[in-house]
């Protein structure tokens, strides 16, 4: 017998006074939103695997939520390396989502967040984030705006400005990068480390990742901002000797310079240098940036929206991030939904400096998907800009057949990487 | 979507005849013939023309781009609340669901209670508590000199004894009201902590978050603080320093969307928050919109003139109930916008100047 239903049959009275403080709650009645929520409701959640490829390591995982109105939402919840794992947790929330009213989006969050009791990891952040995004993409539907005008935005009508991944070690190519960007408006470019390294690093692999920095730089000019990403591959002992000996080339950022588990290691390398420091694609929850941007160390944060909570969460990092005057880069790997959600919370943020997707200039067989799916060309800069879509919502349509063409391969690891000794490295 | 630029923007200074509260009432108006109304407090024609220039032409729905345009104005509050307004009303939805809300199906009161001795606040206890609240904010005792001496403890202590006394059902706030040294608002907050008030309020102003901290080092008692507060980054100050436990920022001076910010600081630090206001109904409204919206909103302070002629001027304004409170709660507005319908005719009739 649920609680309400006891206290009904038996009567508060019975319960002496002390006892009833005790008591727990009772369950929220189904009325108790009755005349200030809204009247669509959430009556179907579908989980989709999506791989490109059989043997992708990246399989997309979508959510698609269905209302009693018609309106129908999407989101993504795409983990690396553990898609199976997001699937299953979405499914553990199927209750959380069935009958609720997606327009009250803050009262989900903090409903799947606390009511899980243990705190949001990746597998469970990610899951919020699918669920996060697809009750945003109802409730721009259902009041006719897209998201980034609910936001407040756009902040710039030009739209997102936006980075291309350029990993090339070739000189040449680099040159011809540049002009291929001087011609079409892109303003940023992201590379990474040449190698993998111990936490202790020989001088000749030190030289030879300050020498690849200095080649971006030669390559791309000086126009062109350029952020590295050491990919947590360096202890906070390499990375700052490579950030000091950087620091005359002006980098736009060095990103994730030591893994993220310890912030103080990571503010102690933002401490001893002038290069900006980039951080937070693996961060979840408002609550596992706070200790980053109270420190006030990094200059920029890359939350994901597929991880730290989808559009809730990422605007609310982004306010705090804003009274530090720390900039927001979100991260961006992993499928379109969650990258095109992001723009819409870029446009609105006050702080915002620059989108990632993992593309380069080119569009390759992601990208042709995508576009395919979308009708249109899915995070593909004009002028070096992510347009804003028109649209209310997240501003798509996504058909389900469309996606059966890519049927779910499985959970792939990441790459597993190791030094030469076989011991274990960071990718 | 050109139906929700902005095509006229208007203001009125209003005063409540009896106690001389001033708040500035701010009309927006768009091409759709849609009218969004805000409040701040009180501002030069000056700042109004200004603010004009800069918002007519823009997009209502550009609320978050816009407040970087007016920058430090005081208009700003009013702009921010006006633009929700009108995008709730386009959307046809109360502004705490454009916002991700309701978080709350009501929002919890909080009333001052004003008087130079303990009669008069009891006094004010019965008719406050008559009237439906259950929470209520009392000013410290007079305090004749720096380093109060045990007098003004036990006068403090006997004010919320004898409050106490009458109302069982009843949480308190105490309001410092920023009079006392660091010092000696330790030792009231000390001297308190046996009555589990809600909270010590502003007990000392808030400039040097050293001296801040000597309070609450020394006393269980939650400290309330921020209606002087003008930028986030001074709330990222006092959460780091562990001197707040409940931040009050003013709705007069942030309006929904700086106060939502500064919210989500709060949030990661379990600090709740609850807005200052001591303007008007259209200020109200806004901070009931607010409050549902926010997942860490506790409780709203709602002015409670002590005159008739007051109060009766604030009814006529937003022709209704916004400020009713029943069993210590106030409703939410369920209309579309703030959600109320507010009277122009009133307007012309309570102001002191049009800007």
């Amino acid at each position: 017998m649920r609680r309400r239903d006891f206290l009904a049959t038996s009567g508060v009275s019975l319960w002496p006074a002390c006892s009833v403080a005790f008591a727990p709650q009772a369950a929220l009645a189904p009325d108790a939103f009755r005349g200030v929520g809204s009247r669509v409701r959430i009556t179907g959640m579908k989980i989709f695997g999506v791989s490109l490829t059989p043997d992708s390591d990246r399989p997309y995982v979508f959510v698609k939520l269905e209302t009693n109105q018609g309106a129908v939402g999407w989101g993504e919840a795409t983990l690396e390396g553990k898609a199976g794992a997001v699937m299953a947790c979405l499914d553990d929330f199927r209750e959380f989502v069935i009958g609720a009213d997606p327009i009250q989006v803050e009262h989900h969050w903090q409903s799947m967040y606390v009511h899980s009791f243990y705190r949001a990891g990746p597998v469970m952040g990610s899951a919020i984030s699918g669920i996060d995004q697809a009750m945003w993409d109802i409730r721009g539907k259902v009041l006719g705006l897209p998201v980034y005008k609910l936001l407040g935005g756009p902040m710039d009508a030009r739209g997102v400005r936006g980075y291309y991944h350029a990993d090339s070690e070739d000189r040449q190519e680099l040159l011809r990068l540049r002009q291929t960007a001087l011609l079409e408006g892109i303003s940023c470019f992201k590379s990474g480390l040449p190698e993998y390294y111990e936490w202790i690093a020989t001088r000749a692999k030190i030289e030879r990742a300050v020498r690849h920095i200095q080649m971006l730089r030669e390559g791309l000019g000086p126009e062109i901002d350029i952020a590295v990403d050491f990919h947590a591959k360096t202890s906070p002992s390499v990375a700052t000797i490579i950030c000091k000996e950087v620091e005359p080339l002006k980098l736009l950022w060095v990103e994730e310079p030591c893994p993220p588990e310890n912030v103080k290691a990571m503010a102690r390398i933002a401490r001893r240098t002038t290069t900006p420091i980039a951080t937070g694609e693996r961060l979840i929850a408002p609550y596992g940036c706070r200790e980053l941007i109270e420190m006030g160390a990094v200059d920029i944060l890359q939350t994901d929206i597929n991880h730290v909570g989808g559009i809730s969460a990422l605007w609310k990092v982004a306010a705090m991030a804003d009274a530090s005057g720390i900039s927001m880069a979100p991260h961006a790997c992993e499928g379109p939904i969650g990258a095109l959600a992001t723009l819409h919370v870029d446009a609105a943020m006050p702080n915002f400096l620059v989108q990632e997707i993992c593309s380069g200039v080119r569009p390759e067989m992601k990208e042709k998907v995508w576009e395919e799916w979308f009708g249109f060309p899915a995070m593909r800069m004009v002028n070096g800009r992510f347009p804003l879509p028109e649209k209310p919502g997240l501003g798509f349509e996504l058909s389900e057949a469309s996606l059966k063409k890519f049927p779910f391969g499985g959970t792939r690891p990441m790459a597993r990487v190791f030094h030469q000794d076989g011991s274990v490295a960071e990718w | 979507m050109a139906e929700l630029d902005i095509t006229d923007l208007r203001a009125w200074l209003l005063r409540e005849p009896v106690s001389r509260r001033a708040y500035t009432v701010l009309q927006l108006s768009t091409k759709s013939g849609l009218k969004g109304y805000g409040e701040c407090g009180e501002v030069a024609g000056e700042d109004i023309e200004t603010a004009k220039r800069l918002i007519v032409g823009r997009a209502a729905t550009a609320h978050e781009a816009v407040r970087h345009t007016l920058g430090a104005s005081r208009v700003q509050a009013a702009v921010n609340i006006a633009m929700l307004d009108l995008v709730g009303q386009f959307t046809k939805s109360p502004i705490y669901q454009v916002l991700g809300g309701p978080t709350r199906n009501r929002a919890r009161a909080l009333a001052s209670l004003e008087g130079a001795s303990d009669d008069e606040l009891r006094a004010r206890l019965k008719e406050r508590h008559a009237a439906g609240f259950r929470a209520f904010t009392i000013p410290l005792p007079p305090s004749p000199a720096r380093n109060q001496g045990q007098a003004f403890a036990i006068a403090v202590v006997r004010r919320v004894e004898t409050l106490r006394a009458l109302a069982e059902d009843a949480d308190f706030v105490l309001d410092g009201a920023g009079s006392l040294t660091p010092g000696d608002a330790a030792v009231v907050a000390a001297s308190v902590e046996r009555f589990h008030l809600l909270w010590f309020d502003e007990p000392c102003r808030i400039s040097n978050l050293a001296a801040v901290r000597k309070i609450s080092d020394e006393s269980a008692t939650p400290l309330g603080f921020g209606r002087h507060i003008e930028e986030p980054g001074e709330v990222q100050d006092a959460l780091r320093e562990e001197v707040i436990d409940i931040l009050r920022p003013d709705l007069a001076r942030h309006g929904i969307s700086r106060i939502r910010r500064m919210a989500a600081l709060a949030e990661t630090y379990y600090i709740a928050v609850a807005p200052h206001h001591h303007g008007g109904p259209v200020g109200t409204a806004a901070a009931l919109h607010l409050a549902a919206s926010l997942p860490n909103f506790f409780i709203q302070h709602i002015p409670t003139p002590d005159a008739e002629p007051d109060r009766r001027m604030r009814a006529e304004l937003t022709g209704g109930s916004i400020e009713r409170v029943k069993d210590g709660f106030a409703a939410l507005p369920a209309g579309p916008g703030l959600g109320m319908t507010m009277q122009e005719d009133a307007l012309e009739k309570y102001k002191e100047r049009g800007l």
